[in-house]
């Protein structure tokens, strides 16, 4: 069973997950692409503003928040796998992996907003901070409903409802949180970093 | 090489990449086009890694490779304008 399901993964045209999730997911990235170009206008235009705005945010905050939220990542694609190879029991204790490094990110995340807010340093600040509220407050929605789908997801096949031939809906979940990580890796270095 | 393994060399590299994007932010502002090549890179490897598009269909596996390309290029531009 699980060479028919190894090699039904690795078929070449194969697109992992439903297609209305393909299709969603396309949608977000549109919305995320244009709030994305909106700060980077705003950063040509205001450039100084910028700058100094940056200053007060915290580099390695952000890079610890990346690693967070990339290792979740690792650990939704190792579980997918594993319920490939008829493991489903490994593929949720991996799936609670992935929601224990996430939630790594929401509570560096949640300590960063209270030091912002603590600071003066909120959605009416700047133009700078402004943006970065909307920005990463879309995205944090983003993670914490990417969680919620996590903690479905290692339910579900901790009681056995995915297996090798019938993981469609695994395939969908973990895609929707590699579609968080893929926005995250483009907004981390333009808020944070680029000057 | 088994899929897992292929993962986790996956995840390696874009923590070095995300490594290499605050070493980069250190060396210089001279260096944003490097970082938004690092950013693509990485954003090139949980598409093709991660989400497996390296096998699907060609259009969904070019729509997401040049979501991340033309969205740092189009940042780019402006970095460069405001300067």
């Amino acid at each position: 069973m699980s060479t028919s399901a190894e090699s039904a993964a690795a078929a070449p045209g194969h697109l992992p997950g439903d297609l209305a999730m393909w299709f969603f997911m396309l949608a977000e990235l549109s919305v995320f692409a244009l709030l994305i170009l909106a700060f980077a206008v705003t950063q040509a235009i205001k450039p100084q503003m910028f700058s100094d705005s940056r200053l007060l945010l915290d580099t390695s905050t952000g890079l610890a928040m990346t690693l967070g939220l990339l290792t979740a990542g690792l650990f939704a694609a190792l579980a997918l796998e594993q319920v490939r190879h008829s493991r489903p029991r490994r593929g949720a204790a991996l799936l609670l992996g992935a929601l224990l490094a996430a939630s790594v990110y929401v509570v560096l995340k949640l300590s960063e907003y209270r030091h912002l807010l603590a600071s003066g340093l909120g959605l009416e600040h700047n133009t700078f901070f402004t943006l970065y509220w909307i920005l990463t407050g879309f995205h944090f929605l983003h993670v914490l409903l990417g969680m919620v789908i996590l903690g479905w997801l290692a339910e579900r096949c901790r009681r056995g409802g995915f297996d090798a031939d019938k993981r469609s809906g695994l395939e969908s979940g973990v895609l929707y949180w590699h579609m968080v990580d893929l926005v995250w890796v483009v907004l981390f270095p333009l808020v944070y970093v680029l000057d | 090489m088994p899929v897992s393994r292929l993962l986790i060399l996956c995840w390696a590299a874009l923590v070095t990449l995300s490594v290499c994007t605050v070493l980069l932010a250190h060396a210089g502002a001279s260096l944003s086009i490097a970082i938004l090549l690092v950013a693509v890179g990485k954003a090139w490897l949980i598409a093709d890694g991660f989400m497996e598009l390296r096998r699907a269909p060609r259009l969904w596996r070019r729509l997401m490779l040049s979501w991340a390309l033309v969205l740092a290029m189009l940042v780019g531009v402006a970095l460069v304008l405001s300067r």
